[in-house]
Formats: C-alpha cells, sequence, structure tokens
C-alpha cells in the first residue's frame, strides 16, 4: 500500500515575528522553523499505519524553500522511507487552492491509498488543504481525526466536534485524512534514525512542474492586532454585573453557545 | 449581493450560530438565504427562504450529500457568498463547497473592514486581510465574531430538496467527551482559584462555575499549597501553562508566576475586590466584587 | 569557516530540547529538592532516543554521530537540567569512552556495546579521598593475584555512582615506577564481590545526580578487564578527561543558556514603575552581558567538539572551552538570580537551582585551576 503525508515548515511560534517590507505576510527572515505541529501527528498516524502494515511504502512532501528539507528529513528519521521536495522559494504568498494543487499533480496515479495531512498549519490555520486534495483527487476526506484504526481496506476514525465530542467515522480506502492535536503520541526522531534519513531517498520537483493554476485569493495586509487597553471594570449590584458578563462573553468569546 | 447561509443541527438541535451568519450577512449588506439540513420541527426564525433538506435521508453528518445539496442551491440562487460557521460542520464542508464552485474560501473571518475580511494569523498574533480573485466567496466565521441579531419570530419560506447521491463517508453516531484525568493545557475554558477563594469549602464555587461553563477548574499556587485544590489544576510557572479561550481568575491577585502560566489566555476575566490587583492589567474584564457572592449569582444565570 | 550546524545536527538539537522540556524539565526542581535520581527519566529513556552512544560507531551500538552533535545534546538537556545533562557526560565521555579509545575489541563487544545502547550505564573512578583528582598520586592498589588483580582502596564523588553498572577505575600497579608510570586502568562491573558503595554526598547542585563513594576490599578482577596496558593509565585518565570536558563544557553552557532564557522572560513580563524591567538600560545592558559570554563559550565548546570529531588534538581546545563555560555559568546565574530578585532566590523560579548548579562545572573534571594548568603548559612547553 502506498502511504502519502504532507507537511507544512512553520515559524515556532514562540517567535518574535514581524511584518514584511510589503505588508503582506510575517517576515520570514531571523525566525526558527519545525514541522507544523498538526503534521507531526499525521506522521506518527502514517508511520504507525505503516508499521501494522509492513509492507507498506510511506512518502512524506513538504512545499517550500530549500530549508524544508530539515523538516522532510525530520519526518524521515520517524519513519517516512522517501520524501519529496517540492522547490519553491515563494512558498509563503501561496494559498491553499495553489498547495493543495500541486499536490495533487504529483500525488495523481500514483496510487496513494491514504493520505495524512495536518487538519490545519499553525501559520495560515485555512483549514484548507487537505480537504482540496482530497476533492481533486476525488477522495472521501474525513477531517479533525483524534482516533483512527484500520483494518481490510477500511478506516475507523474519531472527528474531533465541539465541547471534545466525537464522531464515529467509517470510510473506504483510498482516502483522506486532516489529524487533529492529540491523534497520538509523536515520537521522537532518535538520533540513529536521524543520521540514518541522510541516506534516505529525497526527490526534489520545481514548483513550476506541478503548479498548473491561478491564485483564488491574496493577502492584501497583514497586521498586529492593537494592544489590549487596560480592560473593561465591571462594578455594582452582583446580578447585574453577571448579566452584563455573560452578554460580554457572549460577544467576545466563542465559548458561550 | 445574495448570500447563501449555512446552517447546521448537532444532535438533533438547530444550532445557535446560524444566528452569528445572519448578522454577518446583514454587516455585508447580503440578501440572504438559508440552507440547513434538518427537520421542520426545529427551524430558525428568520425572514426569507430556507432550503431544507431532510435529515433522516440525508444524515446529520454526511459531507459528500451536503456538498451536493449545497452546490445544487447555488446553482439555482447564485449566489455571490456562501457562509459558514468556522466549526467542526463548516471547515468541514467549506473546501468542498468553494472546489465545486470554483471559488476561494477566506476561513475563520474575525472581521470585515472596508468590505475587505480580516483572518487570524499565527494563532491570533496577527491577522490579515484578504481579497477573494473570483467573483464568488466561501467563508467561514470565527464563533463569537460577528455578535446575534435580533432573532425574528416568524418562521422562514421552506424550500425544499433533495439530491439521489449517498456518499462515501458513514457516520456512526457521537461519543460523549471522555472523563477522566484533568488536562488544564488543552482545556478552552479554565475557571481558576486564588488565595480569594478564603477557605477550601469555596473550591465547590469555583468548580460549579466552571460546570456551568463547560470548562475545568484551576487554581494558583498558594491555593495548591494549602491542598485545597490537587497539584495537577495548578496554573503557573510551577504548575501548568494554558491557553484557553477563557480564562476566569478568581480571587487571584496576579503574581507574576501566575501570570505567566495563563498570560496566552485569548479571554481573561478576573473577578477581584481590589480593583488595582495586578491580573487586572491583564484582563479583558475586571469584574469588582466579592467571588463568594458574585459567582454563585453568575453560576445560576449561566445555567438557566 | 562555516558556522552553521548541518540538518542533522539541528534536528538533533530540536529533538533533545523537546525532550528536555516535555518530560525532564517538570521533574527538575522536585528532583533536585528531593535529591532523587530517576533512572528511568534521565537515563532509559536517553538510551530510548540513542543518546547514550551518539559518538560511537554503529558496530559498538552508538549512533555515528560526531561531538557536536553530543555536546549539543548535553547542552539542550542541561539548559532544563544540569544533573540530567552530567549523567549522559559521566557515562558517555567517562565511563563508555575510555574503552571505546582504549579497549580491545572483546572489551568493546562486552563493555561498549551494552553501555552504547544504554543498557548499562558507566562511570568513572579516579578521585581519592588524599590524592584528590591527581591521577598521578592514586592510592587504590591492584595486586596481580594468579591470573586476576585484587583492588583495594576508596574512591570519592564518583558521578553515577551506585546506579552505573560499568565503572573505569584506575589504580597503581607498580610501586616502584615513577608516579606517572604505576597506574593501570581496570573495568570493574556492579556486584563484583569486593566493590561495594559508601555515603551518598549530599551537595549543593546536581542534587539529582547521585554521587557515592566506592571502596574496593580484595576485590577480584580478571586480568581481561585490564584496560589498555599495564601502566598505560595515567595516559588513559588524561585522554578521558580531555574528552569529558567537553561535556563538561557543554553541560556548563546549558546551563547559562537556561538561566538566560528565564531572565530574559523575566524581564520582558516584569513590570516596575509601569514599565516591563526589559525596558530598562541596566538590566538591557546585563542581558547584552550574559548573551554575549554565553555565545562566546559556545564557540569553544563546539570549536573543541569540532576538533575531537575531526581527530585533530583537543586538549587545550577542550580545556578552554571548559574554562570559559564553566566561569560563564557562574557568572550568568548569579546575575539571573540577581535579575529575578526576591523571586530568584526563592524555588519557584528556577535560577537559584541553576547557580548552585553551575558552581560544580568550575570544580569537576578539572578545577578552573586545573584547566588554566592545562592551557598554560600546552602555550609554554
Amino acid at each position: 500500500m502506498n502511504i502519502l503525508v504532507c507537511v507544512k515548515q512553520v515559524p515556532d511560534m514562540e517567535s518574535k515575528f514581524k511584518i514584511n517590507a510589503a505588508g503582506t505576510w510575517y517576515d520570514i527572515t531571523d525566525l526558527a522553523w519545525r514541522m507544523n505541529e498538526y503534521d507531526e501527528y499525521a506522521v506518527e498516524q502514517a508511520v504507525r499505519l505503516k508499521e501494522q502494515l509492513g509492507d507498506a511504502d510511506l512518502t512524506v512532501i513538504s512545499i517550500g524553500p530549500a530549508k524544508v528539507t530539515e523538516t522532510i528529513k525530520k519526518a524521515l528519521a520517524m519513519g517516512c522511507d522517501r520524501g519529496v521536495h517540492i522547490v519553491d522559494e515563494a512558498v509563503a504568498g501561496r494559498e491553499p487552492y495553489e498547495i493543495a494543487s500541486a499536490i495533487a499533480a504529483f500525488a495523481a496515479g500514483k496510487e496513494f491509498a491514504v493520505i495524512f495531512t495536518g487538519m490545519q498549519s499553525q501559520d495560515r490555520g485555512s483549514a484548507q488543504v487537505g480537504v482540496l486534495l482530497g476533492e481533486m483527487l476525488s477522495l472521501p476526506s474525513v477531517t479533525t481525526i483524534v482516533d483512527f484504526a484500520y483494518a481490510d481496506g477500511t478506516a475507523v476514525v474519531k472527528r474531533e466536534l465541539e465541547g471534545g465530542i466525537k464522531a464515529r467515522i467509517k470510510v473506504a480506502v483510498p482516502a483522506l485524512f486532516t489529524c487533529q492535536l492529540g491523534l497520538n503520541t509523536v515520537r521522537y526522531p532518535t538520533l540513529p534514525n536521524i543520521m540514518k534519513a541522510k541516506k534516505k531517498e529525497l526527490l526534489a520537483v520545481p514548483m513550476a512542474e506541478l503548479l498548473s493554476v491561478e491564485p483564488r485569493q491574496e493577502t492584501v495586509k497583514i497586521s498586529f492586532p492593537e494592544k489590549k487597553g487596560s480592560g473593561l471594570i465591571l462594578e455594582g449590584d452582583p446580578a447585574e454585573l453577571a448579566d452584563k458578563l455573560i452578554r460580554i462573553l457572549k460577544d467576545k468569546t466563542g465559548v458561550l453557545a | 449581493m445574495k448570500a447563501l447561509l449555512i446552517a447546521e443541527y448537532r444532535d438533533g438541535k438547530l444550532l445557535d450560530s446560524v444566528y452569528e451568519l445572519i448578522a454577518f450577512a446583514e454587516q455585508m449588506g447580503a440578501e440572504s438565504s438559508l440552507f440547513l439540513v434538518g427537520s421542520g420541527e426545529a427551524l430558525p426564525g428568520f425572514n426569507g427562504d430556507l432550503y431544507l433538506a431532510d435529515i433522516a435521508r440525508h444524515g446529520e453528518f454526511n459531507p459528500e450529500v451536503h456538498k451536493e445539496l449545497i452546490l445544487g442551491v447555488a446553482k439555482q440562487l447564485q449566489p455571490g457568498l456562501v457562509v459558514f460557521s468556522h466549526s467542526s460542520y463548516g471547515w468541514d464542508l467549506a473546501p468542498r463547497v468553494a472546489f465545486g464552485l470554483k471559488a476561494a474560501q477566506i476561513s475563520e473571518v474575525v472581521a470585515v473592514v472596508d468590505g475587505v475580511p480580516v483572518v487570524p494569523v499565527c494563532n491570533g498574533k496577527m491577522r490579515r486581510e484578504v481579497k477573494a480573485k473570483t467573483e464568488l466567496r466561501v467563508m467561514t466565521l470565527q464563533a463569537g465574531a460577528f455578535g446575534l441579531p435580533e432573532i425574528p419570530a416568524t418562521a422562514p419560506q421552506v424550500i425544499p430538496i433533495d439530491t439521489s447521491l449517498s456518499g462515501r463517508i458513514s457516520f456512526d453516531g457521537y461519543e460523549e467527551a471522555e472523563k477522566g484525568g484533568v488536562d488544564l493545557s488543552k482545556a478552552e475554558i479554565i475557571v481558576s482559584a486564588g488565595r480569594g477563594i478564603g477557605k477550601p469549602e469555596n473550591v465547590a464555587i469555583i468548580r460549579d462555575l466552571a460546570k456551568a461553563l463547560g470548562g475545568e477548574y484551576g487554581a494558583s499556587r498558594p491555593v495548591v499549597d494549602a491542598e485545597w485544590v490537587e497539584h495537577n489544576r495548578q496554573v503557573g510557572t510551577t504548575g501548568q501553562s494554558v491557553s484557553p479561550k477563557l480564562y476566569v481568575a478568581c480571587g487571584i491577585s496576579g503574581a507574576i508566576q501566575h501570570l505567566a502560566g495563563m498570560k496566552r489566555s485569548e479571554f481573561v476575566v478576573a473577578i477581584n475586590t481590589d480593583k488595582d490587583a495586578p491580573i487586572g492589567e491583564i484582563a479583558d474584564v475586571l469584574v469588582v466584587a466579592d467571588l463568594k457572592q458574585f459567582v454563585p449569582v453568575l453560576t445560576e444565570k449561566l445555567q438557566k | 569557516m562555516i558556522f552553521a550546524l548541518s540538518e542533522e545536527q539541528r534536528l538533533i538539537r530540536e529533538m533533545v530540547r523537546d525532550f528536555a522540556e516535555m518530560e525532564i524539565a517538570p521533574s527538575a526542581a522536585l528532583r533536585d529538592e528531593e535529591e532523587r535520581f530517576d533512572r528511568e527519566l534521565m537515563f532509559d529513556k536517553l538510551a530510548e532516543l540513542g543518546l547514550t552512544g551518539i559518538v560511537f560507531p554503529e558496530e559498538y551500538g552508538g549512533a555515528g554521530a560526531d561531538y557536536l552533535s553530543y555536546a549539543i545534546a548535553v547542552e539542550e538537556l542541561s539548559r532544563v537540567c544540569a544533573s540530567t545533562g552530567v549523567t549522559l557526560s559521566a557515562h558517555l565521555s567517562l565511563g563508555a569512552n575510555p574503552i571505546y579509545l582504549f579497549g580491545t575489541e572483546e572489551q568493546k563487544q562486552a563493555f561498549l556495546k551494552p553501555l552504547a545502547r544504554g543498557e548499562k550505564m558507566g562511570a568513572f573512578g579516579l578521585t581519592e579521598p588524599a590524592a584528590g583528582s591527581d591521577a598521578g598520586s592514586t592510592r587504590t592498589t591492584a595486586v596481580r593475584d594468579g591470573g586476576d588483580w585484587l583492588v583495594n582502596g576508596t574512591k570519592i564523588f564518583i558521578t553515577n555512582g551506585g546506579e552505573a553498572e560499568i565503572y573505569i577505575i584506575l589504580a597503581r600497579t607498580d610501586k616502584e615506577a615513577r608516579k606517572h608510570h604505576g597506574i593501570s586502568a581496570f573495568i570493574v562491573e556492579k556486584g563484583t564481590p569486593g566493590f561495594s558503595f559508601g555515603k551518598k554526598e549530599k551537595k549543593m547542585g546536581i542534587r539529582s545526580s547521585p554521587t557515592m563513594e566506592l571502596v574496593f576490599e580484595n576485590c577480584r578482577i580478571p586480568a581481561t578487564n585490564l584496560l589498555g596496558e599495564e601502566g598505560e593509565g595515567f595516559k588513559i585518565a588524561m585522554k578521558t578527561l580531555d574528552g569529558g570536558r567537553i561535556g563538561i563544557a557543554a553541560q556548563a553552557l546549558g546551563i547559562a543558556q537556561g538561566a538566560l532564557d528565564t531572565a530574559v522572560s523575566y524581564a520582558r513580563e516584569r513590570k516596575q514603575f509601569d514599565t516591563p524591567i526589559a525596558s530598562f538600560q541596566g538590566i538591557q545592558f546585563q542581558l547584552a552581558d550574559m548573551a554575549t559570554q554565553i555565545e562566546a563559550s559556545r564557540l569553544l565548546v563546539y570549536n573543541a567538539s569540532y576538533r575531537a570529531s575531526a581527530g585533530l588534538s583537543y586538549s587545550q581546545a577542550s580545556a578552554m572551552a571548559k574554562l570559559m563555560a564553566s566561569e560563564t555559568a557562574m557568572k550568568v546565574t548569579t546575575q539571573a538570580v540577581q535579575i529575578l530578585g526576591g523571586y530568584g532566590y526563592t524555588r519557584e523560579f528556577p535560577v537559584e537551582r541553576m547557580m548552585r548548579d553551575a558552581k560544580i562545572t568550575e570544580i569537576y573534571e578539572g578545577t578552573s585551576e586545573i584547566q588554566r594548568l592545562v592551557i598554560g603548559a600546552s602555550l609554554t612547553r
């Protein structure tokens, strides 16, 4: 069985972000980069599936400039068999439709029976690439999975919904799954495996060979939200205060339905 | 401009988030129609058309079929905007629909500036304004970003819709949230007790509020040291670092050790008798009150 | 000169940092408080990650990585827990490395392999009550008895003592020879009759790392456990310590970085007169000096590691790295406590522990004075 896992390299979210000169994205210089956290769960699940099946072939794919090979190597050190690097210096400006199209162009005809992606990236957070890729390859896709089991051509998974409730889903492969945080316990790439990853196949493909679509959206401006001023101070009768607070929570937070 | 708003059912009930979609469409000056896979028994109050597919036939979660239904409506209606909640239903379905409509999808819209949608970047550290290059736009809205309109008492004009597609994804029902070990770092709502609760019996007040909000309760160092609350619920440098959507600090003055553990919370409510307590500096709302009086009132109102 | 880590080295740093922050850091303060070594956490898990044999070839159970990768691993562990850092350093540099450098093929198979795989832990017994760390004055004796050696004497301040299964110890085998020439090195296994453990030291810092006394009373060791040639013990000890200094220098570097990170994040949070103290020039100058000294130390540590891997002489380089990094660790942790003020002095924040941990790096595996002697001698000989 051929398995594909798609990973993105993103800045460490603890980084100090700056806006780039054009004002359309964060400045990509002087940042620490690592594998998108959601994708780590995707890689782990892909490796577990490969280990379960024994004879599977697991490909990891990523798009970006030269430095993304480090993220691909991490996935190889975690247990992927081969890496594909879609070389693209302009990846920061690519929107989900372009990214999904490029991966689909690579994956077409390669008979991947199971494809894993992160549920979303930590930087863009669009939660689109996985589902779009499924649509482009005409695969059923199940998003936000927090549990995955595979047997005899069928995957039984759980989707995470709001409030910790889960939905049980069954789907026959070939299929695509987008992975939510907590899906599994992600292994650390061991030191010997990091060394061995160096020797695994890593195919480089120019983005231009795969990308044949025009972007459908563009970022016109990126900015920092206004600094929190001193908060609102509420004083008075407890019952009135409670009503006011509930109204504020409903308006300002997504937690009160 | 016409907008098609995608309402959702969960466990047989209509979700209120549909009203946020309506409020958003009003703000965009769009003429709205609703889409719902549901039943005639629970319909939103709405002054307009509702395209209704039968939930018994098409399933509560059946994204391939729901996509097909929406595409059918869109073909007929020709909307300029298709709007979902950025929910587990919406972010799953929206890209399928966007692909089918050859439209740009703009995810998790939190605001609209001069007609341009704004979305968060890097967990809300930054925000960006996004312009679609397609005429038709699909959007998902961040929960709570657009408030609620006045809900009309009128029933919508129901237009039944149907498809023969059955889809490849089968949904086998729901599982309740697991109970067990506390992992505050993943909690979306945390209510924390500080020294201001006064005595161990008052932990119950905090626990009740957490329950009413559907969250977990935590505590600051002094409360844990006094063994009023177990250590695995401690928030701060020597406890857990948390980043919930809502953090309610009750009787917590805001020592730096505590602030370090909860400063990444999205929205902070502090309840404190001292208006000048340092927690006030990072709180979005400071309720100046005695928590022993105020919190039970709040809990009661939330339970209603 | 290229000042960039390889992809593998960067991945190793990321992996060890993630592991250290997720698994090691949470219990560091409590283990320090309780003076408790946690074998499963501080050694077995390192073995699972392939850290216990980083620099050794794969045929001996190692990962085949370089010394720089090793230094990075010790640095990242020590950044959150100096006790875990020294556990790895003492095991690898002092326990396993002499067998790799001087052992026979049989000894490598029998002892290095399980050490590199982390099935067994290593330690090194040099220091004695009367002789200190001066290998030439070793009083522990080993006397031939039939085909075996009979060892008598006491070793003190032994890191990983009691926990380790394999010890490299130095004993005098020839009382007549000039002081450096009559010393030999032996591989001694825990459980050998006549080998017991004395008291456990109560220490100022690295309290989660066990430091024990080793006692040998007519301890019978087979001739096959002689490491290197008879009389080669002094040379073995010196070579071993050269390598050990890289480990301790990396430990000191990690401690210093951990203290700086804590101080910087505190200074950005802490407000006085309504402004974060990080915006005060007095604080900024202190942080600037701390960071600069750490970066200078890092270059020396990485340079010594590079020389060790490249097969160049590194005795002077490792002495310089250890001297600079350990003194920097002491200075930086002291300043970090000062920046955190009263909080820094409490156990609520890790900097007081780091300050206590830093002190030992100026003492063990050659005091700062010894490092200066080594550097001085290499300049003037």
